[in-house]
């Protein structure tokens, strides 16, 4: 629960400790993926620099990795708050949908505002949209106690469609090929911090929140409640604490980080909803959360990591015709052998 | 007359169809979860069981083949679960989650490898009916329930035999009774990793099948959505029908029929933008599982690991 | 009735971590005999049995059944050598029916039907010679707990054991309860059988036992026959020489200073009628009606599960109220959550302190400030003040002697004792105008059951008054002003001291009402 853990004395060595499994754990996903690139009959030393380097050789290729990280780490935040209180949100994909559903529609009906106005407006309606979606499995946990991982993933099923119907019959571009709405107004643009190649102001939002998140969970009173719920339920009840509120505040707050995170796609990258936009956002910012343990000061070192090899993976597709599907492999491994590092640490 | 009688016909043997995969994998689950194994990995199982299904039936030219290497496959992954939560004691649902993720990645990276990219996707013969003699001519009921495909009829069959296993026999009060009370279980010389083995095994086995039909049944071809959270659902279908084998076989019946319907209504054409009708099946769902949150049949020990030394149940 | 040794355990060592739970511990049982295992909380004797039972593997050591070497590795194992156990908290699957517990793992007749006649026969007929009455076909979730409790022991006996293990049988057992068990377990000894009796309390084991061994801190002491034995020296054998028996606390059977403090004139709590209603709709408290005043040390004796753990609860906001009223420092209660009755003072020690009070996967800070975290110094307008926070753990850790002495500690990495030690810090840390403790001193060893009183006394001095809810009638009446008796949710008597009487305590317990 608590990430204040001191070792006054044995800060370097408990350090080293600490990252040694990981490492391990990188090193053994990567070799067990080796084998499988080697057996198709491609050339590992080049993937592996494709996969690990790719991100660090152009300017270009470290602004894709930094525009992928937003996302991501956004993403397993919202995993990461959940199930601090022991819940699994796994909607996360549906409130990142909904969150960039309420950005476009921000951004397209309030088009007359002027950006001052209006972008924030589009980041709110994100969020709100995200912190709705994630509201409805929240009270069906509260009122029904039925469990959330099942009805946040009926939510995205539900989140897909809807997404299709927006940008078709709704709000659909015509003249694009595939499902797309047409642009959002430019008000509702995300401001550059780098206009070539175009980094936006997205990444301030997103480290910003990092923080606010940091502190919420570990310094303040309803963030503790929060860890006491996920640790014992019943104990916690028997103590005072709103048990049932924590669960539905956590699901919530996890949708409206997700929402955070489409808002900023639509109104920093994309500039539109296009279908597909939430990519496997969901199952790496799980697996991000899950290598991290939950723990809020690891996740935004692990989205980065993670950014960085999915990056590298499309380049390694592209160049090299190595489907990307092994670097995802090689993602869920280093969480496999990280969950074998743990048992074998406890004997 | 004859029309409606006809429509009635072909809708009750298209919910028979469509019904299979959800009994399969509920089954599975439900047999794993009976001793308190919770898997959540079953879309990536059922991936990886339609993607080797295809595979195997594509290079092998036989079906059987195929449905074999998916079963094998969805074991498979039974035992990583049974292992890493019973002699590992990793948290069911995040080593669950790692499996999902695994089955998912796994299933397209073979797809890609033996296929690789193609403009036509290549296809696998569906398989065929087969008519029990006699049985079939009965008018109505005879071409709803014998004149099927073989696996229609393995999942009537196997709804049946696990009411009996569980309910009937010995080895039934045993395995519920792990679900239930492991420690009780535990004290009186039963052995929980055995049953948790099997179970996982047999289960992933069930889930990996449902996972071959999709390509076999339906479409003969893989893609990477065939799947289409059929996994999921068929979670919410097991604590529909609280957990045992036949509730949940009706319950399957029931889940098939509104797919079914939903797919019909979409297809007359009414004035319902077909999205909202994909929605169906999925606030169908939720509801249901309103009605089911009443229901008792949950297994006490459902999703906590056991271990012998120590005083309470492992989170 | 000649009786032959029939086990022998030898050498017998289990570490915990780093606790070293048994150190070359000895044991020997006969045939025809009562054994009883005495010894405090935290001695070792639950984990001897289960060590024998197969459900711990010893790190060294040797048992030996009927002089052969035997290596029981599993319960399994355990049943098929003959030997069985009855387990503290009983070990049955609550939706099955009794004939379904019993004969659960064993080879069914009639396996690919489970029609049960045929062992349903045979149980009954075993029911009747030993005297244990059951309904073969009640669900257990229907039956008291006596009634449970003969199922566990028809679960062994049907098995065909010749050792039949009890670990602390009468904790729920009304007297007479107690006295039918005791002769049932003549019986089964008359029979052949070997009974081995864990407990904590000397005088069953003087009354029903034909040897005493006693274990103290994971060391056997010695084994005596009951002839020889005498209430000193088991005591002397339970706790050494560090207690002094005559001025601790524990072995009082007397007053304790009470002259130095008044019982208050003003009644900080009072409860009126109250009614709390059970899953089923089952009244599990009712028509209860006290009243505790500042100061006072008020008892509550009783059998457990007459409704305890729910007044406890729903004096506290846990629970919800169907009827009566309470008034806590003049204001009404109706309807007040537990975080505001935490706030005006009202504090909880609950019975499974584990369950309903621990935190694993926080710290040994988090743990201490569980329940009182929304209160100055630990936080100021919703954030925490952690240096506060550090600061009172230390000092409570340092007072309580909790290992290792660091604050930000896993707590799950602690021993069993210190986590105790840790809830018993948090139970006292604040000052409160009422303590609900329900069985505060259940689990402890003899050293923090001293604690744990001299603690309550001393924040008696500081103006606290407590509702002290036990199951051990001695700790009531070494403590207590008034002793009130719950049975079935209803307050049947209460007792001045002056007036206290242990044996009319234990007939209002069982419900022969003798008070109006």
């Amino acid at each position: 629960m608590s990430e204040l853990a001191v070792q006054p004395r044995h800060n370097v060595r408990f350090l080293v400790a600490g990252f040694v499994p990981y490492l391990l754990a990188v090193v053994a996903a990567f070799l067990a993926a080796g084998i499988f690139i080697a057996a198709m009959g491609f050339n590992v030393p080049e993937a592996y620099s494709s996969i690990l380097f790719t991100s660090f050789r152009t300017p270009t290729a470290f602004i894709q990795t930094l525009l992928k990280f937003v996302p991501l780490m956004l993403m397993a935040l919202g995993f990461a708050v959940p199930l601090k209180a022991n819940k699994f949100n796994i909607g996360l994909e549906g409130q990142l949908i909904l969150g960039a559903i309420g950005a476009t529609a921000a951004g397209i009906l309030l088009a007359d505002l002027p950006a001052f106005l209006l972008l924030p407006m589009a980041i709110l309606a994100g969020i709100l949209f995200g912190a709705l979606w994630a509201a409805l499995p929240a009270w069906l946990l509260y009122r029904f106690n039925i469990n959330e991982i099942l009805t946040t993933v009926l939510m995205n099923f539900v989140a897909f469609s809807l997404m299709d119907y927006i940008a078709t019959e709704v709000w659909g571009d015509p003249g694009a090929g595939h499902p797309t709405t047409i642009p959002i107004a430019p008000g509702a643009y995300m401001p550059l911090l780098v206009s070539s190649p175009p980094l936006n102001a997205g990444i301030l939002i997103a480290l910003l929140t990092a923080v606010v998140v940091y502190i919420y969970t570990n310094r303040t009173v309803s963030g503790y409640e929060l860890g006491a719920t996920g640790s014992n339920p019943r104990a916690s009840m028997v103590y005072g604490i709103n048990t049932r509120t924590m669960f539905l505040l956590s699901l919530i707050i996890g949708g409206a980080l997700a929402g955070l995170a489409g808002a900023i796609e639509v109104t920093g990258v994309q500039h539109r909803l296009i279908e597909g936009m939430q990519s496997n956002y969901l199952q790496l910012g799980i697996i991000i959360g899950l290598i991290a343990k939950g723990n809020i000061r690891a996740i935004p070192l692990v989205a980065f990591f993670i950014a960085v090899l999915e990056v590298g993976a499309s380049a390694m597709q592209r160049t090299m015709m190595i489907p990307v599907e092994i670097v995802f492999i090689v993602e869920a491994l280093i969480l496999i052998f990280i969950l074998l590092a743990d048992v074998i640490r406890r004997r | 007359m004859e029309g409606i009688g006809a429509q009635v016909v072909s809708l009750a043997k298209l919910v028979m169809l469509t019904m299979v995969p959800y009994v399969l994998a509920s089954q599975g689950t439900m047999l794993a979860g009976r001793t308190g194994l919770f898997n959540v990995a079953q879309e990536g199982v059922m991936l990886v069981g339609a993607s080797v299904a295809f595979l195997v039936a594509y290079l092998s030219g036989s079906l059987f083949y195929g449905l074999l290497a998916a079963a094998l496959a969805g074991g498979l992954f039974g035992l990583a679960l049974a292992y890493f939560t019973t002699t590992l004691k990793v948290n069911q649902f995040v080593i669950g989650l790692a499996l999902f993720f695994t089955g998912l990645g796994l299933s397209t990276l073979l797809y890609k490898y033996v296929i690789g990219v193609t403009l036509q996707p290549p296809l696998i013969p569906t398989l065929g009916d087969v008519a029990i003699p006699g049985l079939s001519r009965i008018p109505f009921v005879g071409e709803i329930l014998f004149d099927q495909n073989v696996l229609v009829y393995f999942a009537i069959l196997l709804s049946i035999f696990l009411y009996y296993l569980l309910y009937r026999t010995s080895l039934g009060l045993e395995l519920r009774a792990i679900g239930e009370n492991p420690k009780a279980a535990d004290s009186l010389g039963i052995s929980i990793p055995i049953y948790r083995y099997v179970t996982a095994i047999v289960g992933g086995m069930l889930i990996g099948l449902a996972g071959a039909y999709l390509p076999m049944v339906y479409t003969g071809t893989f893609t990477a959505g065939i799947v289409k959270g059929r996994g999921w659902l068929a979670i919410a279908l097991t604590f529909f029908g609280g957990w045992a084998p036949h509730l949940i076989f009706f319950g399957s019946l029931f889940f098939a029929g509104i797919e079914v319907l939903a797919f019909r209504v979409q297809v007359r054409g009414v004035a319902i933008p077909y999205q909202f009708l994909l929605m169906l099946p999925y606030v169908a769902t939720m509801l249901i599982m309103i009605f089911a949150s009443k229901r008792v049949g949950i297994p006490a020990a459902l999703g906590l690991n056991y271990d012998r030394e120590r005083r309470t149940l492992l989170d | 009735m000649t009786s032959s040794t029939i086990l022998r355990m030898k050498g017998i060592r289990k570490i915990f971590g780093t606790v070293v739970a048994l150190d070359d511990v000895e044991f020997g049982l006969n045939s025809h005999e009562i054994h009883g295992l005495l010894g405090g909380n935290g001695a070792g004797k639950t984990t001897l049995m289960n060590i024998l039972y197969g459900l711990y593997k010893p790190d060294a050591g040797e048992t030996y059944l009927r002089d052969e070497k035997v290596d029981i590795k599993s319960p399994g194992d355990a049943i098929n050598h003959g030997i069985g156990m009855v387990h503290q908290h009983f070990l049955q699957i609550d939706s099955y029916t009794v004939v379904e517990n019993i004969v659960l793992g064993t080879p069914v007749r009639n396996r690919y039907a489970l029609k049960l006649d045929e062992e349903e026969a045979r149980i009954i007929e075993l029911a009747e010679r030993y005297g244990l009455k059951v309904e073969p076909r009640a669900r257990i979730t229907d039956l008291p707990m006596g009634a449970r409790q003969r199922v566990e022991i028809l679960k062994a006996l049907y098995r065909g054991v010749d050792i039949l293990i009890l670990d602390e049988p009468t904790t729920n057992l009304t007297p007479q309860e107690v006295e039918s068990l005791f002769q049932c377990l003549r019986g089964m000894a008359q029979e052949g059988l070997s009974v081995v009796l864990i407990t904590h309390k000397l005088r069953e084991v003087l009354r029903v036992c034909d040897r005493i061994s006693v274990l103290r801190d994971g060391r056997s002491v010695f084994t005596i026959p009951r002839e020889e034995a005498t209430e000193e020296a088991l005591v002397r054998g339970m706790v050494g020489e560090e207690v002094e028996v005559k001025t601790s606390l524990f072995f009082r059977t007397g007053e304790v200073g009470r002259d130095t403090v008044k019982v208050g004139e003003r009644p900080i709590l009072r409860v009126e009628k109250l009614q709390v209603i059970g899953p089923q709709g089952r009244p599990l408290v009712t028509d209860c009606s006290f009243e505790i005043r500042e100061r006072e040390i008020f008892g509550i004796a009783g059998v457990a599960g007459n409704g305890q753990q729910e007044l406890a609860e729903s004096l506290l906001g846990i629970r919800p109220i169907a009827g009566g009223n309470l008034w806590f420092d003049e204001a009404s209660l109706a309807g007040a959550r537990t975080r505001d009755l935490v706030e005006k003072g009202i504090t909880y020690i609950p019975e499974d302190r584990l369950r309903d009070g621990f935190l694993p996967k926080a710290n040994v800070a988090e743990n201490l400030i569980l329940g009182y975290h929304r209160q100055e110094p630990y936080s100021r307008r919703r954030f925490l003040n952690w240096k506060a926070i550090f600061g009172t753990a230390r000092l409570l850790i340092g007072e309580y002697h909790i290992m290792p002495p660091n604050p930000a500690a896993m707590a799950a990495d602690l021993s069993g004792g210190n986590i105790q030690r840790l809830m018993l810090a948090r139970g006292f840390s604040r000052p409160a105008k009422l303590l609900v403790a329900h069985n505060p001193t259940r689990g402890l060893d003899i050293r923090s059951t001293e604690f744990v009183y001299s603690k309550l006394l001393e924040q008696r001095e500081q103006g606290m008054a407590s509702l002290l809810i036990s199951d051990d009638l001695d700790e009531l009446l070494l403590l207590c002003d008034r002793i009130a008796t719950i049975y079935r949710g209803q307050i049947v008597g209460t007792l001045e001291r002056g007036e206290f009487d242990k044996y009319e305590l234990g007939r209002m317990m069982s419900g022969v009402m003798t008070r109006e």
